[in-house]
Protein backbone atom coordinates (compact mmCIF):
# COMPACT_ATOMS: atom_id res chain seq x y z
CA UNK A 1 0.00 0.00 0.00
CA UNK A 2 1.16 3.49 -0.81
CA UNK A 3 1.13 6.49 2.04
CA UNK A 4 -1.34 8.44 3.40
CA UNK A 5 -3.71 10.00 1.24
CA UNK A 6 -2.63 13.71 0.38
CA UNK A 7 -5.37 15.90 -1.72
CA UNK A 8 -2.41 18.18 -1.93
CA UNK A 9 -0.29 16.45 -3.90
CA UNK A 10 -2.83 16.93 -6.67
CA UNK A 11 -1.32 20.23 -6.81
CA UNK A 12 2.39 18.92 -7.92
CA UNK A 13 0.92 16.11 -9.70
CA UNK A 14 -1.11 17.70 -12.22
CA UNK A 15 1.46 19.94 -13.87
CA UNK A 16 3.87 17.19 -13.85
CA UNK A 17 1.51 15.17 -15.63
CA UNK A 18 0.28 17.52 -18.04
CA UNK A 19 3.51 17.95 -19.50
CA UNK A 20 3.11 14.80 -21.08
CA UNK A 21 -0.18 15.18 -22.76
CA UNK A 22 1.44 16.65 -25.56
CA UNK A 23 2.94 12.99 -26.34
CA UNK A 24 -0.15 11.24 -25.70
CA UNK A 25 -1.84 13.47 -28.43
CA UNK A 26 0.57 13.02 -30.36
CA UNK A 27 -0.48 9.47 -29.89
CA UNK A 28 -3.56 9.83 -30.90
CA UNK A 29 -2.92 12.16 -33.72
CA UNK A 30 -0.47 10.13 -35.84
CA UNK A 31 -2.57 7.03 -35.33
CA UNK A 32 -5.55 9.10 -36.85
CA UNK A 33 -4.10 9.90 -39.68
CA UNK A 34 -2.63 6.96 -40.75
CA UNK A 35 -5.57 4.95 -39.25
CA UNK A 36 -7.82 6.87 -41.91
CA UNK A 37 -6.07 6.55 -44.76
CA UNK A 38 -4.94 2.84 -43.88
CA UNK A 39 -9.23 2.65 -42.94
CA UNK A 40 -9.97 4.35 -46.46
CA UNK A 41 -8.12 1.46 -48.03
CA UNK A 42 -9.19 -1.20 -46.36
CA UNK A 43 -13.14 0.13 -46.61
CA UNK A 44 -12.24 -0.20 -50.46
CA UNK A 45 -12.65 -4.01 -51.45
CA UNK A 46 -15.56 -4.20 -49.82
CA UNK A 47 -17.39 -1.50 -51.47
CA UNK A 48 -16.18 -2.23 -54.36
CA UNK A 49 -16.87 -6.25 -53.40
CA UNK A 50 -13.18 -7.18 -54.87
CA UNK A 51 -13.16 -11.01 -54.01
CA UNK A 52 -10.44 -12.10 -52.07
CA UNK A 53 -9.19 -8.73 -50.43
CA UNK A 54 -13.25 -8.49 -49.30
CA UNK A 55 -12.18 -11.78 -47.26
CA UNK A 56 -8.86 -10.62 -46.40
CA UNK A 57 -10.52 -7.16 -44.53
CA UNK A 58 -13.20 -8.91 -43.17
CA UNK A 59 -10.97 -11.45 -41.16
CA UNK A 60 -8.91 -8.20 -40.55
CA UNK A 61 -11.43 -6.51 -38.93
CA UNK A 62 -12.87 -9.11 -37.36
CA UNK A 63 -9.74 -9.90 -35.46
CA UNK A 64 -8.49 -6.20 -34.10
CA UNK A 65 -12.19 -6.17 -32.94
CA UNK A 66 -12.11 -9.29 -31.23
CA UNK A 67 -8.72 -9.22 -29.42
CA UNK A 68 -7.50 -6.35 -26.58
CA UNK A 69 -5.58 -3.57 -27.80
CA UNK A 70 -3.12 -4.39 -24.90
CA UNK A 71 -2.28 -7.62 -26.53
CA UNK A 72 -2.31 -6.41 -30.17
CA UNK A 73 0.63 -3.75 -28.80
CA UNK A 74 2.37 -6.72 -27.49
CA UNK A 75 1.83 -8.31 -30.49
CA UNK A 76 3.08 -5.35 -32.44
CA UNK A 77 5.69 -4.70 -30.17
CA UNK A 78 7.67 -8.23 -30.10
CA UNK A 79 6.29 -9.27 -33.81
CA UNK A 80 7.40 -6.70 -35.74
CA UNK A 81 10.73 -6.30 -35.04
CA UNK A 82 10.75 -10.95 -35.56
CA UNK A 83 9.16 -9.48 -38.87
CA UNK A 84 11.42 -6.88 -39.95
CA UNK A 85 14.82 -8.95 -38.65
CA UNK A 86 13.68 -11.31 -41.49
CA UNK A 87 14.36 -8.78 -43.92
CA UNK A 88 17.41 -7.56 -41.54
CA UNK A 89 16.22 -4.67 -40.52
CA UNK A 90 17.03 -3.67 -36.86
CA UNK A 91 14.06 -2.41 -34.55
CA UNK A 92 16.51 -2.85 -31.38
CA UNK A 93 16.96 1.15 -30.45
CA UNK A 94 14.06 2.07 -32.03
CA UNK A 95 12.08 4.31 -29.59
CA UNK A 96 8.84 2.24 -28.47
CA UNK A 97 6.21 5.54 -29.62
CA UNK A 98 6.95 3.52 -32.99
CA UNK A 99 5.36 0.53 -31.78
CA UNK A 100 2.40 2.57 -30.30
CA UNK A 101 2.07 4.63 -33.51
CA UNK A 102 1.91 1.44 -35.36
CA UNK A 103 -0.22 -0.87 -33.19
CA UNK A 104 -2.53 1.76 -32.52
CA UNK A 105 -3.16 2.84 -36.68
CA UNK A 106 -3.27 -0.62 -37.33
CA UNK A 107 -6.19 -0.80 -35.15
CA UNK A 108 -7.90 2.16 -35.72
CA UNK A 109 -7.93 1.82 -39.24
CA UNK A 110 -9.97 -1.53 -38.79
CA UNK A 111 -12.92 0.31 -36.76
CA UNK A 112 -12.52 3.47 -38.91
CA UNK A 113 -12.60 1.64 -42.19
CA UNK A 114 -16.29 0.18 -41.08
CA UNK A 115 -17.11 3.66 -40.54
CA UNK A 116 -16.10 4.55 -43.57
CA UNK A 117 -17.99 1.88 -45.43
CA UNK A 118 -21.23 2.65 -43.46
CA UNK A 119 -21.38 6.22 -44.32
CA UNK A 120 -20.36 5.65 -47.98
CA UNK A 121 -22.82 3.15 -48.60
CA UNK A 122 -25.00 5.08 -47.11
CA UNK A 123 -24.58 7.69 -49.67
CA UNK A 124 -28.09 7.52 -52.34
CA UNK A 125 -26.76 4.70 -55.90
CA UNK A 126 -28.70 7.69 -57.79
CA UNK A 127 -25.63 10.29 -56.48
CA UNK A 128 -23.14 8.01 -58.13
CA UNK A 129 -25.44 7.85 -61.68
CA UNK A 130 -26.05 11.29 -61.86
CA UNK A 131 -22.31 12.22 -61.71
CA UNK A 132 -22.09 8.91 -64.39
CA UNK A 133 -24.26 10.55 -66.39
CA UNK A 134 -22.57 14.15 -66.40
CA UNK A 135 -19.24 12.50 -67.79
CA UNK A 136 -17.57 11.80 -64.60
CA UNK A 137 -15.29 8.72 -63.88
CA UNK A 138 -15.09 7.07 -61.10
CA UNK A 139 -12.80 8.14 -59.33
CA UNK A 140 -14.38 12.15 -59.77
CA UNK A 141 -17.58 10.89 -58.85
CA UNK A 142 -16.47 9.38 -55.68
CA UNK A 143 -13.86 12.28 -54.91
CA UNK A 144 -16.40 14.65 -55.39
CA UNK A 145 -20.48 13.37 -55.05
CA UNK A 146 -20.12 10.69 -53.10
CA UNK A 147 -17.49 11.22 -49.99
CA UNK A 148 -18.36 14.82 -49.26
CA UNK A 149 -21.68 13.49 -48.55
CA UNK A 150 -20.21 10.60 -46.70
CA UNK A 151 -17.98 12.52 -44.61
CA UNK A 152 -20.93 14.66 -43.41
CA UNK A 153 -22.23 11.05 -42.02
CA UNK A 154 -19.23 9.91 -40.69
CA UNK A 155 -19.21 12.99 -38.09
CA UNK A 156 -20.56 11.84 -35.27
CA UNK A 157 -19.34 7.95 -35.14
CA UNK A 158 -16.27 9.18 -36.11
CA UNK A 159 -16.39 11.74 -32.51
CA UNK A 160 -17.08 8.54 -30.53
CA UNK A 161 -13.68 6.01 -31.91
CA UNK A 162 -11.56 8.88 -31.20
CA UNK A 163 -12.83 9.43 -28.09
CA UNK A 164 -12.42 5.56 -27.42
CA UNK A 165 -8.92 6.36 -29.04
CA UNK A 166 -7.84 8.58 -26.57
CA UNK A 167 -8.53 6.23 -24.10
CA UNK A 168 -6.63 3.43 -25.30
CA UNK A 169 -3.55 5.87 -25.65
CA UNK A 170 -3.52 5.00 -21.82
CA UNK A 171 -2.21 1.34 -22.84
CA UNK A 172 1.22 2.67 -24.26
CA UNK A 173 3.13 2.65 -20.80
CA UNK A 174 3.24 -0.79 -20.73
CA UNK A 175 5.88 -1.49 -23.48
CA UNK A 176 7.72 1.94 -21.89
CA UNK A 177 6.77 5.18 -23.96
CA UNK A 178 6.52 8.26 -21.46
CA UNK A 179 3.52 9.79 -22.07
CA UNK A 180 0.61 10.74 -19.16
CA UNK A 181 0.61 7.14 -18.06
CA UNK A 182 4.57 6.39 -18.12
CA UNK A 183 5.01 9.45 -16.25
CA UNK A 184 2.45 8.73 -13.82
CA UNK A 185 3.93 5.58 -12.87
CA UNK A 186 7.44 7.25 -12.64
CA UNK A 187 5.34 9.08 -9.93
CA UNK A 188 4.62 6.58 -8.37
CA UNK A 189 7.87 4.79 -7.92
CA UNK A 190 9.02 7.90 -6.79
CA UNK A 191 6.20 9.27 -4.35
CA UNK A 192 4.63 5.92 -3.44
CA UNK A 193 0.95 8.41 -3.72
CA UNK A 194 -0.50 6.02 -6.34
CA UNK A 195 -4.16 7.00 -5.81
CA UNK A 196 -3.15 10.63 -6.08
CA UNK A 197 -1.46 10.47 -9.37
CA UNK A 198 -4.73 8.12 -10.92
CA UNK A 199 -7.08 11.05 -9.33
CA UNK A 200 -4.89 13.08 -11.54
CA UNK A 201 -4.62 11.34 -14.70
CA UNK A 202 -8.85 10.73 -14.27
CA UNK A 203 -8.93 14.59 -13.97
CA UNK A 204 -6.78 14.64 -17.10
CA UNK A 205 -8.10 12.55 -19.33
CA UNK A 206 -11.77 13.62 -18.49
CA UNK A 207 -11.20 16.89 -19.21
CA UNK A 208 -9.78 16.35 -22.40
CA UNK A 209 -12.32 13.99 -23.50
CA UNK A 210 -15.08 16.86 -22.77
CA UNK A 211 -12.51 19.70 -24.61
CA UNK A 212 -12.71 16.68 -27.49
CA UNK A 213 -16.73 16.23 -27.09
CA UNK A 214 -17.15 19.94 -26.91
CA UNK A 215 -14.94 20.47 -30.56
CA UNK A 216 -16.74 17.79 -32.13
CA UNK A 217 -20.30 19.02 -31.11
CA UNK A 218 -19.44 22.49 -32.69
CA UNK A 219 -17.97 21.07 -35.78
CA UNK A 220 -21.40 18.59 -35.76
CA UNK A 221 -23.39 22.24 -34.78
CA UNK A 222 -21.55 23.78 -38.05
CA UNK A 223 -21.60 20.86 -40.32
CA UNK A 224 -25.56 20.36 -39.57
CA UNK A 225 -26.36 24.35 -40.22
CA UNK A 226 -24.41 23.20 -43.60
CA UNK A 227 -26.68 20.20 -43.96
CA UNK A 228 -29.81 21.19 -42.95
CA UNK A 229 -29.63 23.16 -46.34
CA UNK A 230 -28.85 19.84 -48.09
CA UNK A 231 -29.88 17.13 -46.06
CA UNK A 232 -32.64 14.98 -47.90
CA UNK A 233 -36.28 16.88 -47.28
CA UNK B 1 -27.90 10.59 -85.83
CA UNK B 2 -28.16 7.90 -82.75
CA UNK B 3 -28.60 4.13 -83.60
CA UNK B 4 -29.46 1.66 -81.26
CA UNK B 5 -28.81 -1.73 -82.67
CA UNK B 6 -30.27 -4.89 -81.42
CA UNK B 7 -29.76 -3.80 -78.07
CA UNK B 8 -30.17 -6.83 -75.46
CA UNK B 9 -29.91 -6.55 -71.66
CA UNK B 10 -31.37 -9.13 -68.93
CA UNK B 11 -31.00 -9.37 -65.28
CA UNK B 12 -29.45 -12.79 -64.04
CA UNK B 13 -32.00 -14.58 -65.91
CA UNK B 14 -34.73 -12.07 -66.30
CA UNK B 15 -34.75 -10.73 -70.19
CA UNK B 16 -35.78 -7.02 -69.89
CA UNK B 17 -34.33 -5.92 -73.69
CA UNK B 18 -35.07 -8.58 -76.26
CA UNK B 19 -33.16 -7.01 -79.25
CA UNK B 20 -34.12 -3.05 -79.68
CA UNK B 21 -33.65 -1.04 -82.96
CA UNK B 22 -33.98 2.50 -82.96
CA UNK B 23 -32.73 5.09 -85.09
CA UNK B 24 -32.84 9.03 -83.71
CA UNK B 25 -32.30 12.21 -86.43
CA UNK B 26 -30.57 15.09 -84.84
CA UNK B 27 -33.25 17.10 -83.55
CA UNK B 28 -36.17 14.43 -82.93
CA UNK B 29 -38.21 14.20 -79.87
CA UNK B 30 -38.59 10.72 -79.33
CA UNK B 31 -41.41 9.81 -77.21
CA UNK B 32 -41.42 6.00 -75.51
CA UNK B 33 -44.38 4.90 -74.07
CA UNK B 34 -44.97 1.20 -72.06
CA UNK B 35 -46.64 -0.29 -69.16
CA UNK B 36 -44.77 -0.79 -66.36
CA UNK B 37 -42.02 -2.86 -66.54
CA UNK B 38 -41.67 -3.12 -70.44
CA UNK B 39 -37.97 -2.14 -70.62
CA UNK B 40 -38.09 1.60 -71.19
CA UNK B 41 -35.73 2.71 -68.46
CA UNK B 42 -33.41 0.29 -68.71
CA UNK B 43 -33.68 1.35 -72.53
CA UNK B 44 -32.11 4.38 -71.81
CA UNK B 45 -29.89 3.14 -69.13
CA UNK B 46 -28.47 1.11 -71.64
CA UNK B 47 -27.66 3.86 -73.89
CA UNK B 48 -25.44 5.64 -71.38
CA UNK B 49 -24.04 2.16 -70.02
CA UNK B 50 -25.66 2.93 -66.25
CA UNK B 51 -26.60 -0.49 -67.46
CA UNK B 52 -24.13 -2.32 -69.67
CA UNK B 53 -26.29 -4.15 -72.42
CA UNK B 54 -25.46 -8.00 -73.35
CA UNK B 55 -25.25 -7.35 -76.78
CA UNK B 56 -26.31 -4.71 -79.50
CA UNK B 57 -24.36 -1.89 -80.66
CA UNK B 58 -24.89 1.95 -79.50
CA UNK B 59 -24.04 4.77 -82.01
CA UNK B 60 -24.14 8.47 -81.44
CA UNK B 61 -22.49 10.34 -83.88
CA UNK B 62 -19.32 9.05 -85.09
CA UNK B 63 -18.99 6.90 -82.11
CA UNK B 64 -20.23 3.49 -81.87
CA UNK B 65 -19.53 1.35 -79.24
CA UNK B 66 -19.96 -2.44 -79.47
CA UNK B 67 -21.84 -4.05 -76.26
CA UNK B 68 -19.60 -6.55 -76.01
CA UNK B 69 -16.57 -5.02 -75.58
CA UNK B 70 -16.62 -1.29 -74.47
CA UNK B 71 -13.87 0.09 -73.82
CA UNK B 72 -13.88 2.82 -70.43
CA UNK B 73 -13.06 5.52 -73.10
CA UNK B 74 -16.16 3.93 -74.96
CA UNK B 75 -18.19 4.48 -72.00
CA UNK B 76 -16.80 8.03 -70.84
CA UNK B 77 -17.36 9.51 -74.18
CA UNK B 78 -21.30 8.20 -74.48
CA UNK B 79 -21.51 9.55 -71.34
CA UNK B 80 -20.34 12.70 -72.40
CA UNK B 81 -21.93 12.65 -75.31
CA UNK B 82 -25.58 12.11 -73.61
CA UNK B 83 -26.94 13.58 -70.53
CA UNK B 84 -30.02 12.08 -68.48
CA UNK B 85 -33.22 14.02 -66.91
CA UNK B 86 -33.78 11.20 -63.64
CA UNK B 87 -36.90 10.38 -62.38
CA UNK B 88 -36.28 11.33 -58.79
CA UNK B 89 -33.76 14.64 -59.96
CA UNK B 90 -30.95 13.07 -58.74
CA UNK B 91 -29.20 16.20 -57.90
CA UNK B 92 -25.77 16.54 -56.14
CA UNK B 93 -27.07 16.79 -52.77
CA UNK B 94 -24.26 18.84 -51.12
CA UNK B 95 -24.12 21.08 -54.10
CA UNK B 96 -26.65 24.28 -54.42
CA UNK B 97 -28.09 25.04 -57.47
CA UNK B 98 -25.98 26.84 -59.31
CA UNK B 99 -23.52 23.99 -58.34
CA UNK B 100 -24.94 21.50 -59.88
CA UNK B 101 -25.32 22.68 -62.93
CA UNK B 102 -21.41 24.13 -63.06
CA UNK B 103 -20.46 20.32 -61.75
CA UNK B 104 -20.13 18.72 -64.89
CA UNK B 105 -18.66 21.30 -67.17
CA UNK B 106 -15.74 21.99 -64.49
CA UNK B 107 -15.20 18.15 -63.98
CA UNK B 108 -16.07 16.17 -66.63
CA UNK B 109 -15.59 18.67 -69.66
CA UNK B 110 -12.92 21.17 -67.83
CA UNK B 111 -14.47 23.95 -68.90
CA UNK B 112 -13.18 26.92 -66.97
CA UNK B 113 -14.89 28.21 -63.99
CA UNK B 114 -15.41 31.51 -65.16
CA UNK B 115 -16.99 30.52 -68.33
CA UNK B 116 -18.85 27.67 -66.67
CA UNK B 117 -20.34 29.67 -64.13
CA UNK B 118 -22.02 31.70 -67.08
CA UNK B 119 -23.06 28.83 -68.95
CA UNK B 120 -24.45 27.38 -65.87
CA UNK B 121 -26.53 30.99 -65.09
CA UNK B 122 -27.99 31.06 -68.10
CA UNK B 123 -29.76 27.75 -68.19
CA UNK B 124 -30.74 28.35 -64.88
CA UNK B 125 -32.42 31.17 -66.37
CA UNK B 126 -33.46 29.45 -69.10
CA UNK B 127 -35.27 27.20 -66.87
CA UNK B 128 -36.78 30.23 -64.67
CA UNK B 129 -34.90 29.59 -61.62
CA UNK B 130 -32.08 32.80 -61.81
CA UNK B 131 -33.33 33.42 -58.27
CA UNK B 132 -32.50 29.67 -56.78
CA UNK B 133 -28.83 29.95 -57.60
CA UNK B 134 -27.73 29.43 -53.78
CA UNK B 135 -30.69 27.22 -52.87
CA UNK B 136 -29.68 23.88 -52.06
CA UNK B 137 -31.50 20.49 -53.82
CA UNK B 138 -33.55 20.51 -49.93
CA UNK B 139 -34.99 23.95 -50.07
CA UNK B 140 -36.31 23.57 -53.87
CA UNK B 141 -39.69 22.07 -54.43
CA UNK B 142 -39.88 18.84 -56.68
CA UNK B 143 -40.66 21.21 -59.74
CA UNK B 144 -37.48 23.29 -58.96
CA UNK B 145 -35.74 20.56 -58.27
CA UNK B 146 -36.21 18.72 -62.05
CA UNK B 147 -35.76 21.85 -63.49
CA UNK B 148 -32.41 22.29 -62.23
CA UNK B 149 -32.26 19.44 -63.39
CA UNK B 150 -33.09 20.16 -66.71
CA UNK B 151 -30.33 23.15 -66.51
CA UNK B 152 -27.89 20.44 -65.36
CA UNK B 153 -28.58 18.28 -68.16
CA UNK B 154 -28.73 21.61 -70.97
CA UNK B 155 -25.43 22.71 -69.85
CA UNK B 156 -23.06 20.34 -71.01
CA UNK B 157 -24.22 21.03 -74.68
CA UNK B 158 -25.11 16.73 -75.35
CA UNK B 159 -25.96 15.31 -78.35
CA UNK B 160 -28.80 13.66 -76.99
CA UNK B 161 -31.01 14.50 -73.37
CA UNK B 162 -32.94 11.02 -71.90
CA UNK B 163 -35.78 12.17 -70.05
CA UNK B 164 -36.87 9.24 -67.52
CA UNK B 165 -40.26 9.94 -66.29
CA UNK B 166 -39.41 13.44 -65.27
CA UNK B 167 -42.84 14.55 -63.99
CA UNK B 168 -43.99 11.21 -62.41
CA UNK B 169 -42.39 11.92 -58.77
CA UNK B 170 -44.27 15.63 -58.93
CA UNK B 171 -47.25 16.38 -56.94
CA UNK B 172 -49.76 17.23 -59.72
CA UNK B 173 -49.77 21.16 -59.90
CA UNK B 174 -46.00 20.62 -60.28
CA UNK B 175 -46.21 19.07 -63.40
CA UNK B 176 -47.06 21.87 -65.65
CA UNK B 177 -43.70 23.60 -65.14
CA UNK B 178 -41.19 20.79 -66.04
CA UNK B 179 -43.43 20.02 -68.91
CA UNK B 180 -43.03 23.77 -69.84
CA UNK B 181 -39.53 23.78 -70.00
CA UNK B 182 -38.97 20.63 -71.76
CA UNK B 183 -41.18 21.58 -74.54
CA UNK B 184 -39.34 24.68 -74.84
CA UNK B 185 -36.01 23.03 -75.31
CA UNK B 186 -37.48 20.41 -77.57
CA UNK B 187 -38.65 23.47 -79.62
CA UNK B 188 -34.62 24.81 -80.03
CA UNK B 189 -33.98 21.97 -81.60
CA UNK B 190 -32.49 19.62 -79.12
CA UNK B 191 -32.32 15.98 -79.31
CA UNK B 192 -34.01 13.92 -76.95
CA UNK B 193 -35.57 10.78 -75.89
CA UNK B 194 -38.37 10.96 -73.26
CA UNK B 195 -39.76 8.40 -71.77
CA UNK B 196 -43.27 9.46 -70.16
CA UNK B 197 -47.23 9.07 -69.20
CA UNK B 198 -48.07 12.52 -70.42
CA UNK B 199 -50.19 11.83 -73.23
CA UNK B 200 -51.08 15.35 -74.21
CA UNK B 201 -47.30 16.33 -73.90
CA UNK B 202 -46.27 13.39 -76.30
CA UNK B 203 -48.79 14.02 -78.91
CA UNK B 204 -47.93 17.83 -78.88
CA UNK B 205 -44.35 17.72 -78.69
CA UNK B 206 -42.61 14.70 -80.24
CA UNK B 207 -42.50 13.86 -83.68
CA UNK B 208 -41.96 10.14 -83.27
CA UNK B 209 -43.57 7.38 -80.51
CA UNK B 210 -42.02 4.27 -79.88
CA UNK B 211 -44.47 1.93 -78.23
CA UNK B 212 -42.67 -0.79 -76.10
CA UNK B 213 -43.80 -3.79 -74.19
CA UNK B 214 -41.87 -6.82 -72.93
CA UNK B 215 -38.86 -5.67 -73.95
CA UNK B 216 -39.53 -5.20 -77.59
CA UNK B 217 -40.64 -2.25 -79.22
CA UNK B 218 -44.06 -3.22 -80.36
CA UNK B 219 -44.69 0.10 -82.94
CA UNK B 220 -43.45 3.17 -83.96
CA UNK B 221 -44.72 5.89 -85.76
CA UNK B 222 -45.46 9.34 -86.38
CA UNK B 223 -47.58 10.46 -83.36
CA UNK B 224 -50.58 10.28 -85.63
CA UNK B 225 -50.00 6.85 -86.79
CA UNK B 226 -49.09 5.82 -82.58
CA UNK B 227 -52.22 7.60 -81.21
CA UNK B 228 -54.72 7.60 -83.88
CA UNK B 229 -54.25 4.82 -85.83
CA UNK B 230 -52.42 2.21 -84.02
CA UNK B 231 -51.68 -1.37 -85.85
CA UNK B 232 -50.92 -3.23 -83.03
CA UNK B 233 -53.59 -4.24 -80.68
CA UNK B 234 -51.47 -4.26 -77.52
CA UNK B 235 -50.95 -0.76 -78.50
CA UNK B 236 -54.26 -0.14 -78.98
CA UNK B 237 -54.98 -1.77 -75.39
CA UNK B 238 -52.36 0.50 -73.62
CA UNK B 239 -53.61 3.79 -74.79
CA UNK B 240 -57.31 3.07 -74.21
CA UNK B 241 -56.31 1.90 -70.84
CA UNK B 242 -53.71 4.99 -70.46
CA UNK B 243 -56.04 7.46 -71.74
CA UNK B 244 -60.18 6.33 -71.77
CA UNK B 245 -60.39 9.60 -73.16
CA UNK B 246 -57.98 9.04 -76.22
CA UNK B 247 -60.35 9.09 -79.55
CA UNK B 248 -61.82 12.77 -78.92
CA UNK B 249 -58.84 15.38 -78.97
CA UNK B 250 -57.32 13.52 -81.80
CA UNK B 251 -59.31 15.11 -84.37
CA UNK B 252 -57.09 18.15 -83.98
CA UNK B 253 -54.54 15.69 -85.40
CA UNK B 254 -55.59 14.77 -88.66
N1 LIG C 1 -31.07 -3.58 -61.61
C1 LIG C 1 -32.04 -4.48 -61.85
N2 LIG C 1 -31.92 -5.74 -61.39
C2 LIG C 1 -32.88 -6.67 -61.63
N3 LIG C 1 -33.99 -6.43 -62.34
C3 LIG C 1 -34.18 -5.19 -62.83
C4 LIG C 1 -33.21 -4.15 -62.61
N4 LIG C 1 -33.66 -3.02 -63.22
C5 LIG C 1 -34.83 -3.34 -63.78
N5 LIG C 1 -35.15 -4.65 -63.55
C6 LIG C 1 -36.33 -5.33 -64.05
O1 LIG C 1 -36.40 -5.09 -65.44
C7 LIG C 1 -37.75 -4.94 -65.86
C8 LIG C 1 -37.87 -3.66 -66.63
O2 LIG C 1 -37.67 -2.59 -65.75
P1 LIG C 1 -37.67 -1.06 -66.23
O3 LIG C 1 -36.70 -0.91 -67.33
O4 LIG C 1 -37.46 -0.25 -65.02
O5 LIG C 1 -39.13 -0.90 -66.79
P2 LIG C 1 -39.99 0.43 -67.00
O6 LIG C 1 -39.08 1.61 -66.88
O7 LIG C 1 -40.55 0.28 -68.38
O8 LIG C 1 -41.06 0.41 -65.98
C9 LIG C 1 -38.59 -5.01 -64.62
O9 LIG C 1 -39.11 -6.30 -64.51
C10 LIG C 1 -37.62 -4.73 -63.51
O10 LIG C 1 -38.01 -5.38 -62.34
MG1 LIG D 1 -39.18 3.23 -65.55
Amino acid sequence: MGKAFDLSLLGTFLPELLAYLPITLLILAASLFFGLLLGLLLAIPRLYNIPVLTQLVVVYVSFIRGTPVLIQLFLVYYGLPAVLGLVHLDLSRADPLLFVIVTYSLSSAAFLSETIRGAVNSVDLGQTEAAYAVGMTARQAFGRIVLPQALMVAVPNFANKVIGFLKDTSLAFTIGVMDMMGRGQTLISATAHALEVYISLAVIYYLVVIVLERLFAASERKLQQHERKWASA
Amino acid sequence: MIHLKNIHKSFGRLNVLNGINLTVERGDVVVILGPSGSGKTTLLRCINFLERPNDGEVTIGALTVDCRHPSRKDILELRRKTAMVFQHYNLFKHKTALENVMEGLIVAQKVPKKEARERSLEMLEKVGLSDKCDHYPSQLSGGQQQRVGIARALALNPELILFDEPTSALDPELVGEVLAVIKTIASEGVTMIVVTHEMGFAREVSNHVVFMDGGVIVEQGTPADIFVDPKEERTRQFLKRITPEWSYPMEALR
